[in-house]
């Protein structure tokens, strides 16, 4: 038997549509669990809360490296010559001004941080996710005979500044991210989180 | 170029590499389905979605799921409760396999009723027992991983049953075990079985099975050959198509399904302890056996038939006979092509006996299902004899019944029916 | 093996192994049925719970901020006042009291009872905290009639000697509705979606028939 020519082509062609669109439409519902299984579950949540670290014992130059959902944060401090150079020569660097949101609006300044003297920044090169080496030094070195101090990434050579600000020319595109924190007290800083305030 | 002319220079550019639209059209939208097929050639379809179900679901939960016997319990209770829409993920999946079973048996029923397993479709039938023995072990190993106390328990006793065998069955059960008493071990092993190897063997089948199928073309409630009677394009007179006509029964059967299932679901997740049973929500422990433990409702008519085999005979030991008769159960669908010796294929034509042997074979299947899920009694181990009897004689008598019988003509034409 | 020949006829001939053939032990359960919709009953339940059970019975595959939000209560509030330990509130519901230290102390670790509802049902938690009764031969000098010679004391007895019998049968549900509530926290959840997905369904297959009624006029 061949399909036949029906009396009403007009409701058959409507009923089918309508069924046909419903059942898209149920597919699409159906898929929602499947697709919202994939976010982090609540263990993974409870592992990626935020972190407290005392940075009391912190000395200059040193490179504390704090792990926050898997990830490393470094930590470290920045003296004020440094801080006052950050803010002056700026012609080397691709966002000088940090206007890419890569900082918490708090953290949109010259130092890239909540409280001066203090950086706060994922160890996470934005070009391909390696963590950068600290060379804190303003001195000559191999991959940079005018270094200033900041970050060089072994894997494809992105520099940046103390503040973790991009140089230009260099395959990173953009500044390193900073993560939300806030100061709890003065020697103490919780990552993760922007503070009640 | 409209969009219509270019989706037919896309389609020839494709067809000229790989027959896309002949397969489509041999296999789903010309695909000459009988004229008369009936409420009973929708499980078919309905299997495959609860197959695909099965494997989108199972995927999901293997993502999440640890299979130590450590952190497989807890690993559940993380996708019960941590992972967004674990629960609806997990609770589909596991009456997912019981609307599997449901179906797969209404299908198989179906068969035996119209004789879908006569010549020339043996192979078809073959192919479909063989994915019930894949199912049953699916069920079996997927029961256990979530290592509760029914899910250590029946590895323990299933694995078990493998040490009734005369000489090699201790070690045999060791061996299969890896272990001297079921571990993390047997765990893991059977975790590769239920999530790699059985659903590989389960969808190479299923494809067999449909291929098969599609070479002969499907039987009919009537037994009617519609390949004799062909119009002049050479499609049996007596089919349709099945785009539109069978996927839009297909279609609505669907909808009718998932509201059963989904109410299942969302409001009888445990399916009050037969699709989850309760004891289940303790971790196993080796050192303690539940008070009361019965195997899945699917597999529970074998189960009272293990049972019911409590003498020892021809110096074989009851335990051995009862998993012997169990699996005899099983397996004896296998030749059920080559025991019917009737003229012709449906329950329709066929003669008194055959109607009340296939109505004693029902009443022994359900009755042995319930037999075996209530604790036995000397009076139920007996009635779980008689239906094991029951049971087998439509099976062992039928190339003498199906024989002497007096059987209707089967009408040429499915009008005529 | 002649322990698996045992076992496997232990299996086979369904022996029962626990005491009584009635669902709760050595009596009927008494009637009662959850209701985990009572915020309020829940609340008090989890309080009732974290103060009287939590020491020794773990929640542990539930977590503090999980029953903090299903339960509608603010989170630093709960932090403050229902985690004892340094527990983070995003923690799994684990007790301090370790099991060596448990068996050293009572003898047994104690279950932890976050499945405990639908392990045994909500009818069996109910009727078995209602049923200690003193018994001088046991070695807190209490028995319970659900969970004969159960080696654990009556800790709610104070509560019972001070409340009314209506007032501690109040008690005992809040508890009940909220082990319900734990064992299944997402069954509120499920059952709300699943009003929609049947009414969803139900206009789907509507639909589905008329197209396979519309169709099945040309096979006439």
């Amino acid at each position: 038997m061949q399909p036949k020519s029906p009396p009403n082509p007009i409701r058959r062609q409507l009923l089918t549509s309508i069924t046909s669109l419903l059942g898209f439409v149920g597919v699409i519902f159906a898929a929602i669990p499947f697709l919202s299984a994939f976010k982090p579950s609540a263990r993974a949540e409870a592992a990626g809360a935020p972190v407290k670290v005392n940075i009391s014992k912190l000395s200059p130059g040193e490179l504390m490296t704090v792990e926050w959902r898997g990830m490393p944060v470094f930590v470290y401090k920045v003296s004020s010559e440094a801080q006052n150079a950050l803010s002056a020569d700026k012609s080397k660097l691709a966002d000088p001004n940090s206007d890419q949101q890569q900082q918490p609006e708090y953290a949109q300044n010259d130092t890239r941080s909540r409280k001066k003297g203090i950086a706060v920044v994922k160890g996470v090169c934005t070009h391909l996710g390696c963590a950068p080496k600290f060379y804190p030094e303003a001195t000559s070195q191999d991959f940079d005979p005018n270094w200033q101090g900041g970050f060089f990434c072994p894997c494809h050579g992105s520099k940046f500044d103390l503040a973790g600000r991009v140089y230009a020319n260099v395959p990173a595109p953009t500044n390193l991210e900073v993560p939300p924190h806030y100061f709890e007290t003065d020697s103490t800083l919780v990552i993760g989180s922007d503070g009640a305030s | 170029m409209t969009t219509d002319t270019r989706t037919k220079r896309f389609l020839s550019w494709i067809d000229f590499r790989f027959p896309l639209t002949e397969v489509f059209e041999r296999h789903l939208s010309k695909y000459p389905a009988p004229t008369n097929l009936n409420i009973w050639y929708l499980f078919g379809f309905l299997l495959i979605v609860v197959l695909a179900m099965q494997i989108v679901t199972g995927l999901w939960l293997m993502m999440n799921y640890t299979n130590s016997a450590e952190e497989a319990f807890s690993s559940v209770e993380y996708i019960m409760r941590d992972v967004e829409y674990g629960w609806l993920i997990r609770y589909m999946h596991a009456a997912g396999a019981s609307a599997f079973f449901a179906l797969i048996y209404l299908h198989m029923f179906r068969g035996m009723m119209y004789g879908s397993y006569q010549k020339p479709r043996e192979l078809i039938w073959l192919g479909g027992w063989f994915t019930y023995l894949i199912l049953m072990a699916e069920g079996f190993t997927g029961y256990v991983l979530p290592w509760g106390q029914m899910s250590f328990w029946a590895a323990q006793v299933i694995i078990s049953l493998f040490s009734s065998i005369p000489v090699v069955g201790e070690d045999l059960a060791t061996w299969i075990r890896g272990d001297y008493l079921v571990s993390g071990i047997t765990l893991s092993r059977l975790f590769a079985f239920h999530v790699v190897l059985l659903p590989i063997l389960l969808i190479a089948i299923v494809f067999f099975h449909i291929l098969a199928l599609h070479e002969i073309g499907s039987n009919n409630p009537d037994g009617i050959d519609v390949k004799k009677h062909l119009d002049e394009d050479g499609v049996p007179l007596d089919t349709k198509p099945f785009f539109p006509y069978d996927i839009s029964h297909d279609i609505f059967a669907l909808g009718v399904f998932l509201i059963i299932f989904c109410s299942v679901v969302f409001f009888f997740p445990t399916g009050g302890g037969y699709i989850i049973e309760y004891v289940n929500y303790e971790p196993a422990n080796p050192l303690s056996t539940p008070a009361h433990i019965v195997p899945s409702w699917y597999y529970t008519p074998f189960y009272a038939m293990l049972r019911a085999v409590d003498f020892p005979l021809f110096g074989l030991t009851a335990k051995f006979l009862g998993f012997a008769t169990m699996m005899a159960a099983v397996a004896i669908f296998a030749v059920l092509p080559w025991l019917d010796r009737s003229p012709v294929k449906s329950i329709k034509y066929k003669g008194i006996l055959s109607k009340t042997f296939l109505g004693i074979f029902v009443v022994s299947f359900f009755a042995l299902c319930y037999l075996g899920m209530v604790p036995p009694t000397e009076t139920k181990t007996l009635l779980s004899k008689i239906f094991t009897l029951g049971y087998f004689s439509y099976f062992l008598l039928m190339p003498i019944y199906t024989r002497i019988e007096k059987c209707k003509p089967v009408p040429e034409r499915v009008a005529e029916a | 093996m002649k322990l698996l020949v045992f076992l496997a006829f232990a299996f086979f001939s369904g022996l029962s192994i626990s005491a009584g053939d009635y669902k709760c032990g050595s009596i009927e359960c008494y009637e009662f049925s959850p209701d985990t919709k009572d915020k309020e009953s829940l609340q008090r339940g989890l309080s009732a719970y974290m103060n009287y059970c939590y020491g020794c019975h773990s929640l542990k595959y539930s977590r503090y901020k999980r029953v903090a939000e299903d339960l509608s209560i603010p989170l630093d509030i709960y932090e403050q006042n229902l985690i004892f330990d340094d527990s983070k509130i995003g923690d799994l519901m684990h007790i301090s009291l370790k099991e060596s230290k448990a068996i050293e102390l009572l003898g047994a670790k104690p279950p932890d009872l976050t499945l405990e509802a639908r392990l045994r049902s909500p009818e069996w938690v109910y009727t078995y905290l209602d049923t200690f009764y003193e018994d001088s031969s046991r070695p807190y000098g209490v028995n319970n009639k659900v969970y004969v010679n159960v080696s654990m004391p009556h800790v709610l007895e104070d509560i019972q000697l001070e409340l009314s019998e209506e007032e501690y049968d109040r008690y005992i549900a809040d508890i009940t509705n909220f082990l319900t509530y734990v064992s299944d926290p997402s069954a509120e959840t499920r059952k709300q979606l699943g009003i929609y997905v049947i009414l969803f369904l139900l206009i789907f297959t509507a639909f589905a028939y008329l197209v396979y009624r519309e169709f099945k006029k040309d096979l006439k």
